[in-house]
This record gives structure tokens, sequence and C-alpha cells, in this order.
């Protein structure tokens, strides 16, 4: 019997806007992506309105974070409510197609909302450009591991119902608890290593290096951007790999 | 030819009573099986208090603890309107509700039971902390209204949590909404800080909504924001006012039977 050989990423683009189109259709959900953030925000604007800019960089760094939990929600919903993933899957899409159309229409879909917080930074506290060079790559490198690791936790779930709180726990415990609301300075200096190693707040050290809230030696420069590239490359290649060993037989 | 089976009284079940321990293990099942649920709860208040410890001044720490408690007590709303509509959507179980005897009071406070559940630890940890970090907390009176403003809060909020689910239309649409009514509801409101640090508009605004003045009453009774006696029953009567009110309100929108 002969076997067709399988192109990688074939369909991508069609399944990215198809997804696309499914979440413009999710206008609550894209209302409501910045609730968190717009909360703290207001947290410092009312209680510490000189870290406003550190938190407003955070903002954005955290939106691009939980990227990573509307695709973990995407592809439990697409999978476990509908069932839909069979039917995409039983085409010639590849499941890492698949996965990634899946968190490029995710991305298309938000970035109406993180454009919004981008604008009102740039408004109150200003961007230059080479913040905006690394501000750029480290929402890239974010969104890589928070995407990836949303898909592949998705797949661990049988119901839509336990995915919430495990999804609470660890969105806001890598979000917010590091420093990527407040300055670097703020996180126990023993623990430094820990708030450089995690994406998240890895990628708001560097963004509060370049505007000058944070001083990062040359090796925790590296290290921060090692961590974050490895982890980003490294998540995004495993769920390639997952998502072809799982997608079709796990439901 | 086999003998007539004998004739098995049907053994006698108590007829009543029975929605709120019924939901109680409903509740303990869920947190049994997914200790996450109850992690979940107790993380997002103390995720938000570590925040605020580190860009907020050190005196307003008991405060925020108390503003923990009642967050998580509105939450509960949160999850209610996520067991509701689960319920009703995916696992078609709210015919079967309809069905019984319950009615759809019983089913808000047999839901809300279960719901308290996982939110209990959360309670019992923050209230350890208050007394920890306030030795002035350590009298009765202040605890009492404190538990009466729980238990109103609960009620309201899981009332408005029903309501909501009732409407929600898609699996997809629990998590947004959820976030959308409660967490705004929550954090716009003083449970964290004084009602004074807020802007004049914002500060007018708070006070349409019930859990302004149950933050404010406990924030009174405890002497973070001391207020007199008069003015502390004013909030009380005003929040059970507004809570009646909206508690009606949700029940009415809530839609039990077919549409």
């Amino acid at each position: 019997m002969a076997v067709a050989t399988r192109t990688p990423f074939r369909g991508l683009v069609a399944f990215s806007l198809t997804e696309l189109r499914v979440q413009l259709h999710e206008s609550t959900s894209i209302v409501t992506s910045l609730i968190v953030q717009v909360v703290l925000l207001l947290f410092v604007a009312i209680l510490a309105r000189d870290l406003l800019p550190v938190a407003l960089f955070g903002g954005i760094l955290f939106s691009m974070f939980a990227l990573g939990q509307r695709v973990q929600n995407e592809a439990a919903f697409v999978r476990i409510d509908h069932k839909l993933n069979e039917l995409y899957l039983a085409g010639p899409l590849t499941p890492e197609a698949y996965f990634l159309g899946m968190s490029l229409g995710v991305l298309g879909a938000y970035l109406a909302p993180i454009g919004v917080l981008v604008a009102v930074t740039v408004v109150v506290a200003g961007m230059s450009a080479t913040t905006a060079l690394v501000l750029l790559g480290a929402c890239a490198g974010v969104w890589m591991f928070a995407s990836s690791f949303g898909y592949f936790v998705s797949t661990l779930f049988r119901d839509m119902r336990t995915i919430w709180p495990y999804a609470s726990i660890f969105y806001n415990l890598f979000g917010v608890l590091p420093p990527v609301f407040y300055p670097l300075g703020f996180w126990p200096a023993p623990l430094l290593p820990v708030a450089l190693a995690m994406p998240p707040s890895a990628a708001a050290a560097l963004v509060q290096s370049t505007i000058g809230w944070a001083t990062l030696s040359p090796w925790e420069v590296a290290f921060a951007t090692t961590a974050l590239m490895v982890e980003g490359f490294g998540m995004f290649l495993f769920t390639i790999y997952w998502a072809r060993r799982t997608v079709r037989e796990d439901s | 030819m086999s003998a007539p089976l004998p004739s098995a009284t049907p053994p006698e079940y108590p007829r009543t009573g029975q929605v709120l321990p019924a939901f109680g293990i409903l509740g303990w099942r869920w947190i049994s099986r997914n200790p996450a649920s109850t992690i979940a709860p107790i993380m997002l208040p103390f995720i938000f208090l570590y925040f605020l410890h580190l860009i907020a001044p050190a005196s307003y720490f008991p405060l925020e603890v108390v503003g923990a408690m009642l967050f998580t007590t509105q939450n509960i709303g949160n999850w209610v309107l996520g067991d509701s509509a689960t319920w009703r959507i995916e696992a078609s179980l709210q015919d079967l509700f309809v069905a019984s005897p319950m009615g759809k009071f019983r089913y808000l406070i047999g839901i809300a039971v279960s719901n308290l559940i996982p939110a209990a630890p959360a309670l019992a940890v923050l209230a350890g902390i208050l007394l920890y970090v306030d030795p002035a907390s350590r009298t009765v009176g202040p605890w009492l209204v404190l538990l009466g403003v729980l238990i109103v809060l609960w009620v309201l909020f899981s009332a408005i949590g029903i309501a909501v689910s009732s409407r929600v239309k898609s699996q997809r649409e629990i998590w947004p909404v959820g976030n959308l009514a409660f967490t705004v509801i929550g954090m716009l409101t003083p449970l964290y800080y004084p009602l004074s640090v807020l802007p004049g508009p914002w500060q007018y605004a708070c006070h349409f909504v019930p859990s302004t003045y149950a933050a404010l009453l406990v924030q009174g009774a405890f002497g973070f924001t001391p207020a007199p006696s008069a003015t502390l029953v004013e909030y009380g009567i005003l929040l059970l006012v507004l809570a009646v009110a909206v508690t009606l309100v949700a029940l009415r929108l809530y839609v039990w039977g077919e549409r």
C-alpha cells in the first residue's frame, strides 16, 4: 500500500487563516484578554505610579505569555468539545501545521488589544528603537514558549473543566509572581538566576535593562537571552514532535 | 417452576434536606479528584497579595489580606458560573436538576456550597495570616462582621454566577465571561486598598457595587479605615439592600427550565 509523503507544515497558511477567522468571532475573549493586565496596571497606577513604565512593558510581555492560555483553551475546546481535530487532521493538514496554525491564528486575533497596550506604553513611557527591538525579540520568544506549552498541556486533559484551574495557576504563577510587572530589583537577589531562567521574567529583565530599570551584567544578559531562546525553540520543537505523536489518537 | 420472588419493600429514603449534603459531596469529590481546583483559588489572591506587598505601602498589608478574603469569596461566583454552565452545556445535567423536586434557589445554594469547599482552605489560610500580621484584629467583633459579609457576598456572587451561566452558549465563552464579570468587579472595587486612594469619579462609581460596602464595612470594623458606628451600620444596610436586590434580579434572569 502506498504511503503518501507528508510535507512538513502542509496546510499551515490555510489553517492559520481559518483559526484567525474563528478567533475573530470570539469578541468577548478578545475584549477580555487584557483584564489581568489592566487590573495590575491600575494597582500600579494607584499605589506606585512611578513603576508604571515597568508595568506597561510587563503588561505587553504578559499579554504574549497569556496567549499560551488561549491556545491551550482553543486546542482543548476543539478536541474535547467539538472533536474537530479529527476532521481537520483527516485531510492533508499536518499535525505541526495544526498546532502552529492555531497559534498563529490566536496571535493574529489578539494583536489588536496588544497593539493598544503598546500604543499606551509608547505614549506614557516612550520607547527607543533599541527597546522596541529587544521588546520584539522578547515577545517572540515568550510567544513561542507559551503557545507551544499551551498546546502541549491541552493534550493532557480530558475535560474542559479540569483545564481552567491548572491554566490559571500556571499563567498567573509564572506571569505575575516573577518580576514582570515590577522591577527586577524587587526580586530577591539570591533568586536572580531563577527569574532570568523563566521566559516571561527573562524577557522582562532584558526589556527593563534597556529602559534603565534593571542593571544586568553582560553574563546576565547572555544568560537571560540564552534561556529565552533555548526554552522558546526547545518547547516549540518538542511540541512539533508531540503534535505529530499524539494529535491523532489522543481523544 | 420457581417460587415467586418475595415482595421487596423499597427502602425509605428521606425526601427532603438532601440538597446541601449532596452538593457538599459533589464539591468534596471534585477537589479530591482535582486538587488543583483548590490550589487555584488559593493561589490567585496570594499572587495579588504578593504583588501588592511589593508595590504598596506596608501599612496596607492587613487591609489587603482582608481584601483577598473578600475577593476569594466573590470569586466563588466565577466557579459557580463554570460549574453550572459546564453541567448544562456539556453534561446536560441541568435537565435532571429541573426534573427533580429541587427548585432553582436550592440549586443555587447547593452549587454555592459545593464551590465554597475548594475556597474554604484559602479563606482559612488568609484568616491565619491576618491574625498573625495584625494583633489588633484578635477580637471577636470584627470577625463576626467579616463572617456576615462573606456569607452575603457568597450568596450574592453565586447568584450572579448562576444567572450569567444560563446565558452562556458555549464552553469557550465561560472563561472570558467569568473573568470579565468577576475579576473586574473584584478588582475595581476597593477590596485591596482604601476607597480614598481612588480618583473621584472612580470612587463615585464604586458606590453602585455591593462589594464596595462589603469592603468599607469590614475595613471599618477592623479599624483599617476608621469610621463611626453609625456609618458602619449604614454600610451594612446598603450592602444588604443591594445584595438582596441584585440576588433577586439574578435569580429572575436565571433561566432554570426551558427558554
